[in-house]
């Protein structure tokens, strides 16, 4: 990792780039944001508390299961623990993020753990591990930028979801759009032999493993994954 | 008013999760851990999508699984040949899967293909 920075007049401005990397993003985020809103509208629930679980959680895989099973009438315990079992890869999210927030000020790291959401993630990891060669200065600008290009676009995405909830045809299918928005994230990731033998692995132990209670099956994808990866990587090094 | 509360709980639990590591960022990792991050990405994205593909609801079923694994080869094809254009992409992977579901569906209803 390399702290130089480029020449001002070389650099991109980085704002600008985190604006123009997000975006699409949002577009892609648009079908899936707007069926989980009518998702959400659809459950017994008061709309502005299962609107609520957007910023309380602010990522959609648990937002879905969590009010899905409490729609359902499901124990407060299994929810809570369901929905953090889907959510326990922010933990390696977090640890993979880490190394690049080493220069940040400790309030900027304790405010941009609220954003580190998939998407979040997905952006600022493509961009600390790629050719670029960003300071902590602009490390800091580019999460946060994304972060705050992404934020308010879910938030409103569901709440029109929220509120389009009756009007949507229901011929209209998006269920496939949370999967095909999570691919496009997953592309730019495959930058060499060992991240593919991670995907693979991982997708082939958490179908094998889909039948685990409480969405264990993704933990045991991604802990395979992980390790397939590191040790196919150390093997090469 | 109870379901506020579940949801702010896991609220509370995702942050102090997304916090956990960040927060210790002044902490270099060990090597060992170092070493795995780079593959946290691709496996966890992977093992998020591919079940999802594969058996859309739950099991895996030609009438549900073919046109969810065309949509995304559809997509990566798209992603891949124009310029990682992720909006095109998407709803190319949409279109495909409207397409090749409703296809299945006619083909079912006039006795053709596996049911």
């Amino acid at each position: 990792m390399t702290t130089l920075n480029p020449p001002p007049a070389l650099a991109e401005p980085v704002i600008g780039r985190a604006v123009r990397d997000a975006l699409p993003v949002v577009l892609a985020y648009a079908p899936f944001g707007l069926a989980l809103g009518a998702t959400l509208s659809a459950t017994h629930l008061p709309s502005w508390i299962a609107w609520s679980s957007s910023p309380l959680l602010f990522g959609g895989a648990a937002q879905l299961l969590a009010v899905q099973m409490l729609d359902a009438g499901a124990a407060a315990v299994l929810v809570v623990l369901g929905a953090l079992v889907v959510n326990a890869r922010m933990l390696l999210y977090s640890a993979a993020l880490a190394p690049h927030t080493a220069g940040w000020r400790a309030r900027w790291r304790w405010l941009g753990a609220y954003l580190l959401a998939d998407p979040v993630y997905a952006l600022a990891i493509t961009r600390f591990t790629g050719a670029h060669t960003d300071g902590p200065r602009e490390r800091l600008r580019y999460f946060f930028t994304v972060g705050l290009v992404l934020w308010p676009a879910w938030l409103g995405l569901t709440g029109a979801g929220v509120l389009l909830g009756g009007v949507l045809p229901t011929s209209l299918r998006l269920d496939l759009a949370a999967p095909l928005t999570f691919l496009l994230l997953l592309l730019p990731m495959l930058t060499s032999r060992p991240a593919y033998a991670a995907a693979v692995t991982g997708g082939a132990v958490a179908v094998a493993a889909s039948a685990l209670p409480l969405g264990l099956g993704l933990l045991a994808g991604a802990a395979a994954g992980i390790a397939v990866g590191g040790w196919w990587g150390g093997r090469r090094a | 008013m109870h379901e506020l509360l579940v949801l702010a709980l896991i609220g509370l639990g995702t942050y102090a999760m997304r916090a956990a590591f960040l927060v210790m960022a002044h902490r270099a990792p060990p090597a060992r851990v170092a070493r795995l991050l780079p593959y946290v990405g691709p496996a966890v994205l992977a093992a998020i999508v591919v079940p999802a593909f594969v058996a859309p609801h739950g099991t895996i079923a030609f009438a549900d699984t073919a046109p969810a694994l065309l949509a995304a080869a559809a997509a990566w094809l798209a992603w891949r040949h124009l310029k990682r254009n992720l909006p095109l992409a998407l709803f190319g992977g949409l279109a495909v899967w409207w397409i090749a579901s409703w296809a299945v569906s006619a083909a079912g209803g006039l006795g053709l293909g596996p049911s």
